[in-house]
């Protein structure tokens, strides 16, 4: 017997609304559906008719956690069609606030998986770290999010010795504090038990789905777009890909985790080999006509922008594929054969922006066609309760 | 000598529910980060709530889409009087750089009765503090 | 396996199904095929060259037609394939056999050209609102959309 249930647009699991049904049979997920569009604000429409300029504006404010790598990839693309070649200081500095970025969505991420697996200590410590981070990217680029440091042809503001010296100071902080949280999030018992072979996705199936970024690393495959079509200057920068292969949820937070280790080692390197010079080069007002793809190693995974114009100042067409909308068809694989209780846990390992992707849970009860909406708090507690006996469950068929 | 006490007790603990309607996230990360240690939020007696009937007040984020116009309107009576509405952030009061989109309506004072505006884009953690403690004083 | 290896195997597989072959920049190639071609450039992508990750399908409203746009990578390369359909019968074959995690992506290109999208596993609209009147596409160049005048509460009418 199955039962539907709506996961409606108003959670405060995810702070963002998507509408999730799950077809449930007992505590076991049969199939998910998400419908999309709560998101959808119309952008690569507006896109059309703003100039170039105007546009870095309009993609920063895609998603406010991964802002600057939509401005990054379009003004990548933007300067490959007009063959601008900004200089190496300008690239030095926006390197280093891509990778300050990619420290500050993955402690947040680490934080929220606390938060799901029940683990609030975790979360608060995590955030109390992450306000560093936004420290030093106030002083360098003005404000917390949305740091407006990218122009075509290069950066905006300039780093001075005041700085440099502040983030390396921090970088001993954060490197012992992400030590410590290394050491909570893979040795504690009740947080390990509740992250293992939850969401489980082979490696034939994440790349047959598409899937990018941790997700797939989580499942042993070693695809990076930083290694595999270096941009900015990730071709002089000494890094390692992470990839783990336990391809669960306890899999795609060890990714993570080493990530952040490697992203400090990045900034050690760019700040101590900083080259002096201009910050960026002068842009023409308009492009000539032609076309590019730009990709870009985003936290979430892989960012796709393809740009065309037709030689005036505003682009013909800009098309932005995010991340998340990259793991979508893995995450409902995922879901099926999971438990009710995964679900915020299982959502949240995809590390979801929904608002990149696009532009509350209804539970359907298949029986008698009626509509319950269950507050996602409600799923969660759940969630906690049933924890410690999960391995019985995963078993048993429930006799309904 | 009852509504005195009732008064105070609203004053005192005015638990809020978070609601985004089709924002960027940004002012969401920054409400959530009012409510970790370095900027307090729950000194104030504030409670992150899960479902609006438990809500006093709804911080809202984000330009309202077409989509979530009626959601909007459902949870807006969905929560028990009195009730107070803020709206966070450059798209809640009036769209930010979506105007003009198709899905998009405008501000969330297009949909229902706002009462304190906070502007930013996004909104400081302090800012938003601000505007809790601005809405409490105006009770 | 770089950019100059590509171009020489495509041009031997394909021969004269190829319409267009371009490398604007390193690591970024543009191949034109026609629609019915479609099917057998995917495959041979896959199964032979190893571009098993699809990023994203893109459409683009050319006038007289629709161009869409395959953007397939690997660790050496961005490869694009690229068809075009007439604007009167917008059909497209669905490549969701060869890589079931395009539907996504095709579901997108019904929703906002009116593409018509044929052996699609799964053909609902993906990001248009429930009371989104039919026949209105919004990437089209010839819809455009007006804004109706708003009612700021409190302030002067």
């Amino acid at each position: 017997m199955k039962f539907q249930i709506p996961i409606g647009p108003q959670h405060p699991a995810l702070k963002e609304p998507i509408g999730l049904r799950i077809t449930v049979e007992g505590e076991i997920i049969r199939d998910a559906d998400l419908r999309l569009g709560y998101n959808h604000r119309g952008i690569e429409k507006l896109a059309e008719s703003k100039t170039w300029v105007q546009n870095i504006y309009l993609t920063e404010r895609i998603c406010g956690i991964c802002s600057h790598s939509h401005t990054t990839c379009y003004v990548q693309g933007v300067e490959k069609l007009m063959e601008l070649q900004p200089p190496k200081r300008g690239l030095y500095i926006r390197t280093l606030v891509a990778e300050l970025e990619r420290i500050h969505s993955h402690l947040l991420w680490l934080g929220v998986a606390g938060h799901e697996a029940g683990f609030d200590s975790f979360f608060m410590y995590i955030w109390r770290d992450r306000e560093i981070v936004m420290d030093i990217l106030e002083i360098i680029s003005g404000n917390r999010v949305h740091y407006g440091i990218n122009t075509i042809g290069g950066v905006r503001r300039d780093l001075d010795a005041l700085q440099v010296k502040r983030t390396l100071d921090s970088l001993d902080t954060l490197r012992k504090r992400s030590e410590y949280y290394k050491h909570l999030g893979t040795n504690e018992p009740s947080f390990v038990a509740r992250l293992a072979r939850v969401g489980y996705l082979s490696r034939e199936e994440a790349i047959s789905l598409c899937a990018v970024g941790p997700t797939l690393r989580a499942s042993g495959v070693p695809m990076d777009v930083r290694k595999d079509d270096p941009y900015a200057v990730y071709d002089e920068v000494p890094f390692e890909v992470c990839t783990a292969d336990t391809c669960d949820v306890l899999g795609r937070t060890v990714v993570r985790i080493k990530e952040l280790f490697q992203s400090y080692n990045i900034i050690e390197y760019l700040l101590k080999n900083l080259p002096a010079g201009e910050i960026a080069v002068k842009a023409p007002r308009r492009a000539r006509p032609g076309e590019m793809v730009s990709r870009y190693e985003a936290p979430r995974g892989e960012n796709i922008h393809y740009i065309k114009s037709n030689g005036t100042d505003k682009p013909e067409r800009l098309k932005v594929r995010a991340p998340t909308l990259g793991n979508y068809a893995a995450t409902i694989k995922m879901l099926k054969n999971g438990f009710i209780a995964d679900v915020p846990l299982i959502f949240a390992a995809i590390d979801p922006c929904i608002c990149c992707a696009e532009r509350a849970a209804a539970i359907v009860n298949a029986r008698t066609g009626e509509e319950k909406i269950v507050p996602m708090d409600i799923l969660r507690q759940t969630s906690q309760r049933t924890s410690p006996n999960k391995d019985e469950k995963r078993e048993a068929e429930w006799p309904l | 000598m009852l509504t005195k006490l009732t008064r105070w007790s609203r004053l005192k603990s005015p638990w809020i529910l978070h609601l985004n309607t089709g924002a960027c996230n940004a002012c969401d990360i920054e409400v959530v980060a009012a409510l970790t240690p370095r900027f307090d939020l729950e000194r104030f007696g504030v409670l992150l709530k899960a479902t609006p009937r438990h809500a006093d007040v709804i911080i809202c984020t984000g330009p309202a889409t077409r989509q979530m116009k009626d959601r909007l309107i459902r949870i807006y009576e969905q929560t028990p009087d009195p009730k107070f509405v803020i709206a966070v952030g450059a798209c809640a009061m009036s769209g930010c750089v979506y105007r003009g989109a198709y899905n998009v309506i405008g501000g969330i004072d297009q949909v229902i009765p706002v009462d304190v505006y906070v502007p930013g884009c996004p909104v400081r953690p302090d800012a938003v503090i601000d505007g809790v403690v601005k809405l409490l004083n105006k009770l | 396996m770089n950019d100059q290896f590509l171009i020489e195997k495509a041009k031997e597989r394909l021969k004269d199904k190829v319409l267009s072959l371009t490398n604007p920049a390193p690591r970024r190639i543009f191949l034109g095929v026609s629609v019915e071609n479609l099917l057998e450039a995917v495959n041979w992508l896959k199964k032979d060259m190893g571009f098993t990750h699809l990023s994203t399908i893109s459409g683009v409203d050319l006038g007289q037609s629709f161009e869409i746009l395959y953007h397939f990578a690997n660790n050496a390369c961005s490869l694009t394939i690229r068809t075009e359909i007439p604007r009167e019968t917008p059909q497209l074959p669905s490549i969701c056999e060869l890589t079931p995690g395009a539907v996504l992506y095709e579901r997108e290109l019904q929703d906002m050209f009116g593409i018509a999208v044929q052996n699609i596993p799964d053909s609902r609209p993906l990001l248009l609102p429930d009371g989104w009147p039919a026949g209105n596409y919004p990437l089209r160049k010839d819809w455009k959309y007006e804004r109706p005048p708003e009612v700021i509460p409190g302030g002067k009418k």
